[in-house]
């Protein structure tokens, strides 16, 4: 299947030659249609020094369909839903944006992006992009001791059939 | 050796060239070759228009498909701009190209050559494009270089003189900016630079974006408005899914943000005008797609344009519900997209504005009214959404589907058999009890509900009783008649004033029973006596009326030109009443207007012939009989239906039937029913106050109870 042949080669790109501060594993090798990254906080942000963990899972028409990609650590941040499912806003995700020449080092990217540069205007959680546009030092505060809290250990990653509830 | 030298040279230049080859097997001295003419950053062919219209037009037709089948397969220059901006019917039609048909070198190695003969050099290119001065400079090279190089062996420096001489297009360009081929060679010279492109095209390798395998140009396709390569399977595949699951939208470019950024690009550029983003059913069949997706695609595209367009209008049939032909969205023949949506949206917009602002859209039948169904072919009025009744029919949107049930029919009908409408605003009276001396609820008119005259409010009962001159009308004694009420819940079926010839029903009587000239012997005499007198009488009443009531001395020219035609309802009851012959009664100039005339009695008085003598005054006379019969009758039995034809002819006569007649010339008048005659009476009132604008409110009142 051309899926899972693109899988592959992309799974490949992002082992072998990983772009900065992402890192990819499987976590169940005969499933190519879950991946487990690991994604280190961008320096000069106050995430710097946390390690979150972002779950991608392809859908069975990937590239065709875009894939999911949700943050197994709970993250401060404007475009991330401040519970324990951490959806995340990102335009290239969604449906109709979605092209299928795009491909998950760019998503992969693009998220770690939004961390260096979060988009209070396309907000998911209104209350912290108020708090990042008017209180900025606040606002780093509590991303600092949520990282503290969260992003320092070793990254629980949900349970497969759960992987958006855990 | 001679022989040994050209040998030498030509096995050493096969070895250079292998696609050199030679004219004849057996001529080994005589070769060809075929240098390309590919100029680097390609070239603007010009193709002059035709001067005349022949069969030239066609061909370009043609070549514009190739052209844009050119774009299709891409180039080998990769992103080169292959667009061809051709505007095929102003201006030079110009093309850019950058392969032209090869200039093929024929290369005569004679006997002699090289040291007594140059080389026999012909140029040519196929279609000839190339002009003939550039040919002839480029034969004339040949032995020039041949004595350049003290006659040695030229051949190679020559297909290499030939050959830097290709790149730059022989210096055609710089001396004219763009190179000029003659019209008839359009086609040829397009389809090469097709062909040469797809070639190259496919020998290059491409790295698809969706399935990221490198891939050879043979399976890839590059799309036609932004020049991205994918592999043809991964494209067949999106596209058919998208397809199938009728996202519409994802059918465009796969690059990430690729449509987006020319439609931004196009906004910012060019205000208007639309950047087309999908991609046309033409480049998916050569993707390539099955055709029954691509009808799919064509379909759907087509669906959801008029779906999301509120001016469409539906076929009216209820099996069919097809859309209507329109101007704006051209309904898809076979795979062919309308795109004369886009030009028109413009415009489109404008009117929508223009229509918003003013209260009313400015009226366009041509435009708004006829509607063809697409599907079925169904021509109907878009307004009406009846059958196509033509530009000049005045109709009006149909009522909601409900509205008009058959409970409202009843009603109407009801309202019209047992009501007498007011003769000033035509309002529908009903009778509940009492005398027939009605008060209009809703303008305080007086009338009389037997005949819906209006009644002088001085003194009403003068209608019922012997007129101020001993004449006698049609109402004469009937005051108390259906003094219980008038409808099915309150007694008698009385039609009221709108009786004229409607309830009468039946074909018109033929015309010679409608002017017979036998007269009824009881009248004639008296008709006869009484001729000379009325008329003076009449004279002198008219004078008396103009004292009293300026209103209906001017009404009377009005009248008197319409007086012509009698009702035939009229001549019809005449005889079922009194069994006398029937007759027309032509209503003599001021019949119409005897209600509002103090002398209402006049007209219909048996012996009131009141006609300028001869024959009106005898008809009149016969109608005076069938009137009198009626009244005969009346003790009988009121309400019975002799008297009530008996009456209604009377009414027929009396009333404002024959005024119609000058709204509608040549129109039988026994198709007046009271409302009509109630309309005309209350239009000649308020014309006479200058008010007759005011009918029209009047009628849009929903005033029918």
């Amino acid at each position: 299947m051309a899926s899972i042949k693109r899988i592959q080669k992309e799974l490949a790109e992002c082992t072998t030659s990983s772009p900065a501060g992402i890192s990819v594993t499987l976590p169940d090798d005969s499933d190519l249609h879950r991946w487990h990254v690991t994604l280190q906080g961008p320096s000069n942000t106050p995430y710097a020094g946390g390690a979150f963990g972002l779950v991608v899972s392809l859908p069975p028409d990937y590239p065709f369909k875009p894939p999911t990609v949700t943050f197994a650590t709970r993250i401060y941040h404007p475009n991330v839903t401040n519970d324990s499912q951490g959806n995340i806003c990102l335009g290239v995700l969604k449906h109709e944006n979605w092209k299928p020449s795009t491909k998950l080092v760019g998503v992969l990217e693009a998220v770690r992006g939004l961390l260096a540069e979060p988009n209070p205007d396309d907000p998911l959680e209104a209350r912290i992009a108020d708090e990042y546009r008017q209180d900025r030092a606040g606002w780093e505060k509590t991303a600092k001791q949520y990282v503290a809290r969260y992003a320092k250990g070793e990254i629980t990653w949900p349970e497969k059939e759960e992987g958006k509830k855990a | 050796m001679d022989d040994d030298q050209r040998d030498i040279e030509l096995s050493s230049l096969e070895a250079i060239y292998p696609e050199l080859q030679r004219v004849d097997p057996n001529d080994p001295y005589t070769i060809f070759l075929e240098v390309p003419v590919n100029p680097a950053n390609g070239v603007i062919v010009t193709f002059p228009n035709p001067t005349t219209d022949g069969a030239v037009p066609a061909d370009g037709a043609v070549a514009n498909g190739a052209g844009v089948r050119a774009d299709h397969h891409g180039g080998a220059d990769g992103g080169l701009a292959i667009n061809p901006d051709h505007n095929p019917n102003n201006g030079p039609d110009s093309h850019r190209l950058s392969h032209l048909p090869p200039v093929r070198l024929e290369i005569g190695l004679g006997s002699g050559y090289p040291e007594e003969k140059p080389p026999s050099v012909s140029v040519s290119t196929n279609p000839p494009w190339l002009p003939d001065t550039v040919v002839r400079r480029l034969e004339e090279d040949g032995p020039r270089l041949w004595e350049e190089i003290g006659r040695d062996m030229v051949a190679y420096t020559y297909i290499d003189h030939v050959q830097q001489a290709a790149e730059d297009l022989f210096g055609l360009v710089d001396e004219k900016e763009g190179l000029e081929v003659d019209t008839q060679h359009k086609i040829a010279v397009l389809d090469y630079d097709i062909k040469a492109k797809k070639a190259a095209f496919d020998r290059e390798t491409f790295s698809c974006g969706v399935c990221l395998d490198p891939k050879k140009g043979s399976v890839c396709h590059r799309m036609v408005d932004c020049g991205h390569v994918f592999c043809i399977d991964c494209l067949q595949d999106f596209y058919n899914n998208a397809i199938k699951e009728g996202d519409l939208a994802a059918v465009r470019c796969l690059a990430p943000g690729c449509a987006k950024e020319r439609e931004k690009a196009a906004a910012t550029e060019k205000k208007g005008k639309k950047v087309r983003t999908f991609i046309s059913p033409s480049e998916l069949l050569q993707i390539p797609l099955e055709p029954e997706v691509v009808q799919r695609y064509v379909t759907l595209k087509y669906k959801t344009e008029l779906e999301s367009d509120k001016n469409t209008i539906y076929c009216p049939r209820s099996w069919c519900n097809g859309a209507a032909r329109s101007k704006k969205h051209k309904k898809p023949e076979g795979f062919e997209l309308g795109e004369a949506s886009d030009e028109d949206e413009g415009s489109e917009v404008e009117e929508d504005e223009a229509g918003s602002s003013g209260k009313m859209k400015p009226f366009k039948p041509e435009k708004e009214l006829l509607a063809i169904c697409e599907d079925c072919g169904f021509a109907f009025c878009s307004r009406c959404l009846q059958s196509w009744h033509g530009e000049f029919v005045r109709c009006s949107a149909p009522r909601k589907k409900d509205e008009l049930t058959e409970e409202d029919i009843a009603s109407l009908e009801y309202v019209k058999l047992h009501t007498t409408p007011c003769p000033t605003c035509a309002a529908p009276v009903q009778k509940t009890h009492g005398c027939n001396h009605m008060l209009c609820y809703r303008c305080q008119s007086h009338f009389c509900y037997l005949c819906s005259a209006w009644l002088h409010p001085d003194n009403p009962y003068q209608h019922f009783n012997i007129q101020p001159d001993g004449k006698r009308n049609s109402c004469y004694m009937r005051l108390w008649e259906l003094e219980e009420g008038d409808g099915d819940d309150v007694g008698l079926g009385f039609a009221g004033g709108r009786g004229g010839g409607a309830p009468a029903g039946g074909a018109p009587i033929p015309v010679e029973h409608v002017v017979p000239e036998i007269e009824e012997p009881e009248d004639e005499d008296e008709a006869h006596e009484h001729a000379r007198d009325d008329r003076q009488r009449d004279n002198h009443n008219a004078h008396g009326a103009d004292n009293r009531q300026v209103g209906v001395a001017r009404e009377g020219p009005l009248v008197l030109r319409i007086a012509g035609n009698p009702p035939p309802g009229a001549g019809r009851g005449g005889p079922r009443a009194a069994g006398v012959p029937p007759r027309a009664p032509v209503p003599p100039a001021r019949g119409g207007h005897n209600q509002q005339h103090p002398l209402v009695g006049l007209a219909g008085h048996a012996r009131a012939g009141r006609g300028a003598g001869g024959a009106p005054a005898r008809r009149g006379g016969v109608r005076g009989a069938a009137q009198n019969a009626g009244a005969n009758n009346r003790g009988a039995g009121r309400g019975g239906a002799q008297q009530r034809n008996g009456r209604m002819a009377a009414q027929g006569v009396q009333l404002f039937g024959p005024m119609l007649e000058m709204m509608r010339a040549d129109a039988l008048p026994d198709r007046l029913d009271a409302p009509q005659e109630a309309w005309v009476r209350q239009f000649v009132q308020l014309a006479l106050e200058d008010r007759e604008d005011l009918l029209a409110e009047m009628e849009q009142d929903p005033g029918f109870r």
